[in-house]
């Protein structure tokens, strides 16, 4: 109050040659100070928040017709918000490790976004991905992620990657290797389709499901990707793969190191004194693999590869 | 001090006297009294759907009102050169603005207490219609709900916020483009969540941290919005009012410093 | 002490797009009008008249040179309770009455509801605003308007009025009002600045009169004072008309008959008129009077402004040389 009514003194000399630089000065400095409370008053009331109502928007989600009614002529735009909303819904609840039940939301936001937008094609392929994988990474709903991705072949018939993607769900998740070909079959049979998704499919029919096959598949998305997320998640998929196999070669020098000493190694020190090792063995992100106390080999927790995908969903080629 | 209200005064009588006003208070008024039709429409949510309502047309008529207001009082004042007769009186250029802001927050609290009077009234006509115990069950939150006073209290801060906006932009620019910017800044108010979070979609930290420090600096509308909140019976707290109404204090005047300081060295030609 | 002084007062505005092209409004005006005064402020459509009268009410800030009122800078915001201004074109806020508009003038001076209740109906009373004082001003017309802008421009007993082109837009009746209330204002003490581009409204009210022309001064005084040229004499003479005409007749541009037995007589300047009037006495013919014509105000300025455009013009030619 008192720099107003500093100011007002100024106010009054007005007349020509008065220093108006000076109170510009002040009004600027004023209003700088200004701002910065306001901004810093908004950053409390959002630490006041944070166990409150939750940001605008995600608290609940309106039904997908009535926001496209409500859209006017702006379905594209408001397609964007919800695409984005979705994102952040994931991105947070991932990161908060929540559980499927934070990931309520999820489908909600997309169902939204793809009905504003019939043919966003991130909203369905990414969509999917956060929708099938299980918690704590997605919210474990393989159904709905197919679901979605029917939704955009309803929209974008000749859109192979929808099928693909299906295929992808139906193998990597559900484990049903049969559906996976029939349906990687259906998307080489789409006009103008790669090669590559014809032998997919005869490899997924033939070898069934294993590494091999897996790593095929996995690197055929890595390259073919067009989006860096994709082809992120592609190699981390590899490198999961290949510490798989990793885990099983040392798993085995460690069950010889027992047999030959009838005690389970405390620590990888223990093998690298005995000979079986020559150092401490890596992951491919080069994160130490840790030995458990009753001598099981498994992936740090601090390695971006955990979780592993359960063997059950890859099993391992017998050994030999 | 007593000039201000003066001009406050004059102000809120031309507004009273101003047939666009009372078309957009009618029209909120008429909806808050349409929504029960509305409300049959979606079983069991009655009550609801009359609050989402009378709320929403409190805060787009307020919104309305502000800005078409807003940026005419100074602009036009200036331009039909009413002003002449009026700073040729003893009256600094400063009360003058603040006089004209001080009417349009009275005209903007006037509309908003005769619409929220609308909505209580089509609310205890609606317990009384439809029998208070029936309702009860359906939702835990009363009907005539004191707490629907937070989000109007709220709606006011937020309107009053983009009147100085309207306000301010009105001192240096043409009336059609003040209206522009105004409304580009209630949306991008809006936004202030999204660009918070940016980084959970963006890897750049440049864009990120730019968005975030954009995100704090412009006042953020959304959080003036506890419409849902209230209208679900969420509580929210005397703290989260209190910050949000100071920080909406905060950035009023940081809207209106630059609009006296403007108005003070403009010539009015 | 004078009511209003003017001190190389200069305004200059930057037009244009990328506000590239300079206009200089005023050029240095000194100017000091004493109080009592009723000065005519005159000049040509575009002289700069309402840019110094915006200047001296701070609607605009002047790029250099600076004006008191009443011994005060104008920016000096108390200074405004003792004058009054009625802009040019007035208007006011169209939804209320002049009856509102009035008593909110007064709040703006800080009055009790009372005193602007008595003022209001006062100043209404003055102008001649009658039943009309509770309809909406956007129902008045455009001299009902002036006068409302007169009785604002006075509510507050101002010592010093200034009016900016107060005459126009009137129709003969309204302009005569206006010329009765500058004389009343004067014979109340106050002093008056009006501007005009009407000469002959400003030569029946002014004591002193400034002549402004492109931004500039061009004279300033009292109107006893200006230097006004003697064009022509005129002689009224009694006596039988046919010795007037043989006397006169040749020397005068014209004769009147005015009365029975009085004629009147338009003398060129020269050759003096003494000679014939003595001749004229010789005749038996009784000179009435003598009285020079001195030119009007109009032919004053039109004078004066064309020796400045000619002064510039050959200043040009110098400065070219």
């Amino acid at each position: 109050m008192s720099r107003l009514r500093g100011g007002a003194s100024v106010f009054e000399r007005g007349g020509a040659g008065s220093p108006l630089w000076g109170r510009t000065d002040a009004a600027v400095v004023a209003t700088i100070l200004l701002v910065t409370f306001g901004a810093a008053l908004q950053v409390a009331r959002d630490r006041e928040t944070v166990d409150g109502p939750a940001p605008p928007g995600i608290r609940s989600v309106p039904p997908a017709d009535l926001v496209q009614r409500a859209a006017l002529s702006f379905e594209a735009v408001l397609a964007d918000l919800y695409w984005i909303r979705a994102v952040q819904h994931y991105g947070r609840t991932r990161l908060s490790g929540g559980g499927a039940r934070e990931y309520a939301l999820l489908h909600p936001l997309l169902d939204v976004a793809t009905t504003l937008d019939p043919r966003f094609d991130a909203a369905y392929r990414l969509g999917a991905v956060f929708l099938a994988e299980p918690p704590p990474g997605g919210a474990g709903r393989p159904d709905l992620a197919i679901a979605l991705l029917q939704k955009g072949l309803a929209s974008v018939p000749d859109r192979w990657q929808y099928l693909q993607d299906i295929g992808f769900i139906h193998y990597w998740w559900l484990r049903d290797r049969d559906d996976a070909a029939r349906w990687f079959q259906r998307a080489a049979d789409v006009p103008g389709a790669p090669w590559w998704l014809r032998f997919l499919a005869a490899t997924t029919m033939t070898e069934g499901g294993d590494r091999a096959g897996a790593r095929a598949l996995w690197r055929l998305v890595r390259d073919a990707a067009g989006d860096s997320w994709m082809r992120e998640e592609a190699a981390r998929r590899l490198a999961q793969i290949e510490a798989l196999d990793a885990l099983d070669r040392y798993q085995r020098t460690v069950d010889r190191f027992r047999v030959r000493t009838g005690r389970a190694p405390r620590s990888w020190q223990d093998l690298l004194a005995a000979g079986d090792l020559s150092e401490v063995p890596v992951d491919p992100t080069g994160t130490a693999y840790e030995l458990t106390p009753f001598g099981a080999v498994t992936v740090s927790p601090r390695s971006v590869l955990t979780p592993l995908p359960d063997s059950g969903a890859l099993p391992a080629r017998p050994a030999g | 001090m007593r000039v201000i209200c003066t001009i406050a005064r004059q102000v809120l009588r031309g507004a009273v006297r101003n047939r666009v006003v009372y078309a957009a208070m009618l029209l909120a008024v008429g909806l808050a009294v349409a929504a029960p039709m509305a409300g049959r429409l979606t079983p069991g949510q009655d009550v609801k759907v009359v609050k989402d309502l009378s709320l929403a047309a409190c805060n787009l008529c307020g919104l309305f009102v502000v800005v078409f207001l807003g940026i005419r009082l100074v602009a036009r004042e200036v331009e039909q050169r009413t002003v002449d007769t009026l700073l040729s009186k003893p009256i600094r250029r400063y009360e003058f603005v603040l006089g004209q802001y001080c009417g349009l927050a009275a005209t903007l609290a006037l509309a908003l207490t005769v619409m929220t009077i609308a909505m209580y009234v089509v609310l205890g006509a609606a317990a009384w219609w439809r029998g208070v115990p029936g309702l009860a069950s359906v939702a835990p939150v009363p009907v005539a709900d004191p707490a629907l006073l937070k989000a109007v209290l709220l709606i006011f801060v937020q309107l009053a916020v983009v009147g100085a906006a309207a306000l301010c932009l009105s001192t240096f620019s043409s009336p059609v483009l003040a209206a522009v910017s105004t409304c580009g800044l209630y949306v991008a108010g809006h936004f202030g969540g999204e660009l918070r979070n940016l980084d959970e979609v963006v890897d750049s930290r440049f864009v990120t941290s730019l968005a975030a420090g954009l995100s704090y600096v412009l006042p953020d509308l959304a959080a003036f919005d506890v419409k849902a909140a209230v209208v679900h019976g969420q509580p929210v707290t005397a703290g989260y009012m209190v910050l949000t109404a100071a920080s909406g204090a905060a950035y009023i005047l940081a809207f209106l410093v630059p609009a006296l300081v403007i108005f003070t060295r403009r010539d009015l030609l | 002490m004078s009511a209003v002084r003017l001190r190389e007062l200069s305004k200059t505005f930057h037009t244009g797009f990328w506000r590239t092209r300079v206009h200089r409004a005023l050029d240095a005006v000194s100017l000091d009008v004493p109080r009592g005064a009723v000065l005519g402020y005159l000049g040509p459509n575009g002289a700069g008249k309402t840019t110094t009268l915006r200047l001296l009410m701070q609607l605009v800030h002047p790029t250099s040179g600076g004006a008191e009122i009443l011994g005060r800078p104008v920016g000096d915001v108390g200074v405004r309770r003792r004058i009054g201004f009625l802009p040019e074109a007035v208007r006011f806020h169209d939804t209320c009455t002049a009856e509102e508009f009035l008593e909110y003038v007064g709040g703006l001076f800080g009055y009790t509801v009372a005193e602007r209740r008595r003022r209001a109906a006062l100043g209404l009373d003055r102008v001649g605003i009658g039943a009309d004082r509770r309809r909406r001003l956007r129902t008045y017309s455009r001299g009902m308007l002036q006068r409302v802008g007169i009785a604002q421009a006075l509510l507050n007993d101002p010592e010093v009025v200034f009016l900016d082109e107060p005459m126009t837009g009137l129709d003969p009746l309204g302009r005569r009002e206006v010329r009765d209330l500058v004389l009343a204002l004067r014979e109340e003490g106050r002093t008056v600045f009006f501007s005009s581009h009407i000469l002959n409204d400003a030569e029946a009210v002014c004591s002193h009169v400034a002549i402004l022309n492109r931004g500039r001064l061009v004279a300033s005084g009292r109107v006893g004072d200006l230097d006004l040229r003697v064009r022509s004499w005129e002689l009224v003479a009694a006596g039988p008309g046919e010795s007037v005409q043989a006397v006169g007749g040749a020397a005068a541009r014209w004769v009147t008959r005015i009365a029975d037995g009085r004629y009147a007589l338009e003398l060129p300047v020269e050759p003096s008129p003494e000679a014939l009037a003595a001749e004229l006495a010789q005749r038996g013919i009784q000179i009435v009077s003598l009285h020079p014509r001195r030119e009007t105000l109009e032919d004053y300025f039109l004078r004066r402004v064309a020796e400045a455009a000619a002064a510039a013009i050959s200043d040009d030619e110098a400065e070219c040389a």
